[in-house]
């Protein structure tokens, strides 16, 4: 893993962890690459929007075209980790 | 109650979808029912109030983004709550949020002029400004994402603490249960819809109140949205024209909670204005009106009759069917010119080859093309032989601005104002069983308070008149760029000379234009390509 995706995972842990910080879900581990919004975190459709947000707002600081981590192959991926989402910013930042 | 002096100038109370045809029912006292909202009919009598034509698709975000910024979607560029591009097999949904408003909101022009300000309950208010003299708890956003999204950053935590009985999930939106209110429900759900806004807007109103009691606030404005989402379900209930011979014990049960909602809604009014004190001044506005629609316009069937659209091919498969009862429209690419895409956009997009062997019409052909189709819808006529769609909108001449490539290229006017639907099904127009409530495109606008004059029903305003108005009444100038006008009819003649209309100076930019125009010219380009494609929900 490089310098840079350890430093986005990290911002996504904190961020994960505020943004987490009311809701129901049963995770009480330490977050960590392997992490899965859906199967972990108990994610919704609608949550993955506004997470986008909220990393665009706290993270990359500009709109960056998720649809092209969301969606493979015209589908909408089942399910996402921490670390592919870092990976993807590093790409993309 | 006491009814103190504060610092609170203005008070602005939203309420979505509010109709006089409903409003007047509400604040007349009628035999065996009485007055359902005796405050407000006794702030009518004493105010002004005017008619207030929305925008061209009378729809939530682009209205009252309009309300919020003075100028119309073509500027500000939201026109509709989501955004959706198709993939080829599916659709990326994404919804339109703050910083997609390409202009700034009125909150943040008190702001910077030194005013505090309140908004609670506003759509396209989330994520808030960072830097904001006020407080900001935002519409629209799931109960989970409420405290991100509410400014400051510490609001969400005293609210928590300080308001009794505070719980966000009653208060919040919830993005299933919203579908419901163009959904047909069966009698016992419908009953459920309405009575699951109560609560929600009595927490809207004691965060309000809390808001209002410990901050004083120079604007403060709440927003109740029940008003739209029980009309919608419950419309022949509050129609007046609609009341049946001989009611049905469902019937007068539906209606007895209903008139409980506006009731409760007269409560808020009454304890937020005699918070405010006897200087304020007090707004009201919706961002659209309400009708009955009485059919259905299926409106991709008309198109593929008249050979503009080919249907997608369903396999069957579970994303087909995924994608089938998606509210964007499933077509065939390669064999469609012109298409709905989502149901309540009410409009039609041309697609534009944009070089030779692309889909779409050559770009020469376009107004000749174009001129034909509007002819073609016009002629659409229901089984009474009756025009169906009794007005076509260009969209250079009604979405003007920055943003008037992201309009429809046709937006249709409807003979019962209905929004369309883009099922694959026949008759392409077919009566429904029951008249449900759509949108009209006139909404409210009234005031009330110290140098308001008591005019009664003035001429109509224009929606984009509103924030003017409010900031007018807050003692600051209209931005020189703003489309709207203060509504001048609205103050009284001794007020409005101590306190003349003043041009000021402009809106700032902000946000993400800001940061869009300090981007290179690859990022500006993913950014356009992603705001292209614009989605409508039913």
């Amino acid at each position: 893993m490089s310098a840079n995706q350890e430093v986005i995972v990290a911002q996504l842990k904190v961020l994960l962890k505020d943004f987490t910080q009311d809701w129901d879900h049963e995770f009480e581990g330490e977050m960590d690459r392997s992490t899965k919004l859906l199967g972990d975190l108990g994610f919704e459709s609608i949550d993955i929007i506004q997470l986008v947000v909220a990393i665009e707002e706290d993270i990359s600081k500009k709109k960056v075209p998720f649809d092209q981590l969301l969606m493979k192959d015209g589908r909408y991926v089942d399910d996402l980790s921490i670390g592919q989402i870092a990976d993807f910013l590093v790409e993309r930042m | 109650m006491t009814a103190p002096t504060t610092k609170t100038r203005t008070l602005f109370i939203g309420m979505d979808g509010c109709t006089f045809t409903v409003l007047d029912e509400m604040t007349r006292d009628i035999p065996g029912e009485g007055l359902a909202m005796p405050f407000l009919a006794g702030l009518m009598q004493k105010g002004v109030r005017a008619k207030l034509r929305s925008t061209p698709n009378p729809l939530t975000p682009p209205a009252w983004t309009s309300i919020m910024t003075g100028k119309g979607p073509g500027e500000h560029g939201v026109f509709d709550f989501i955004r959706a591009e198709d993939k080829g097999g599916d659709v990326y949904w994404t919804l339109y949020d703050s910083r997609d408003v390409d202009t700034e909101m009125i909150w943040s022009i008190a702001s910077r002029n030194g005013k505090k300000v309140a908004a609670l309950n506003f759509p396209l208010t989330a994520p808030p400004p960072k830097e904001l003299n006020g407080f900001v708890v935002p519409g629209f956003i799931p109960a989970k994402h409420l405290r991100r999204n509410s400014h400051p950053a510490t609001l969400f935590e005293r609210i928590k603490q300080d308001v009794p009985g505070f719980d966000p999930k009653e208060l919040a939106w919830d993005f299933e249960k919203e579908k419901q209110a163009m959904e047909t429900l069966s009698a016992s759900d419908m009953e459920n819809w309405v009575r699951y806004h109560l609560p929600r807007e009595e927490q809207w109103f004691n965060i309000a109140e809390y808001i209002l009691t410990h901050e004083q606030p120079d604007l403060m404005a709440v927003m109740f949205d029940g008003t739209d989402k029980i009309q919608h379900q419950a419309w022949q209930f509050v129609d007046p024209s609609l009341v049946p011979a001989e009611p049905t014990d469902f019937y007068k049960r539906m209606r007895a909670v209903c008139r409980e909602y506006f009731a409760n809604v007269d409560r808020y009014i009454k304890t937020l204005v005699t918070l405010a004190g006897p200087d304020c001044q007090v707004f009201f506005a919706s961002d659209h009106g309400f009708t009955a629609t009485v059919e259905v316009l299926r409106i991709n069937s008309y198109l593929e009759e008249l050979g503009y659209l080919k249907w997608a091919v369903n396999d069957g498969s579970e994303q087909a069917l995924r994608r089938e009862a998606s509210d964007f429209a499933n077509l065939d690419w390669s064999k469609t010119t012109a298409y709905c895409r989502t149901p309540s956009s009410n409009g039609i997009f041309i697609r534009v080859a944009e070089k030779p062997g692309d889909p779409g019409i050559a770009k020469k052909d376009y107004n000749r093309f174009r001129d034909k189709l509007i002819e073609e819808l016009k002629q659409l006529r229901n089984e009474d032989g009756e025009p169906v769609i009794v007005d076509v909108l260009k969209r250079e001449d009604w979405f003007q601005g920055a943003h008037m490539k992201d309009a429809c290229d046709l937006t249709l006017v409807l003979r019962d104002n209905g929004f369309v639907s883009i099922r694959d099904l026949k008759p392409v127009v077919v009566k429904r069983p029951e008249p449900i409530g759509t949108h009209h495109p006139d909404g409210i606008f009234m005031a009330y308070g110290a140098g308001i004059a008591g005019n009664g029903m003035v001429p109509r305003r224009k929606i984009v008149d509103v924030a003017p108005t409010l900031l007018h009444s807050v003692g600051l100038p209209t931005p020189s760029d703003f489309e709207g006008k203060v509504a001048e009819s609205f103050f009284s003649k001794e007020w409005l000379a101590a306190n003349p209309v003043v041009i000021g100076a402009p809106t700032q930019k902000l946000g993400e234009r800001a940061k869009a125009e300090e981007m290179d010219d690859t990022e500006k380009k993913q950014i356009i390509e992603q705001l292209q494609m614009l989605g409508y929900m039913e």
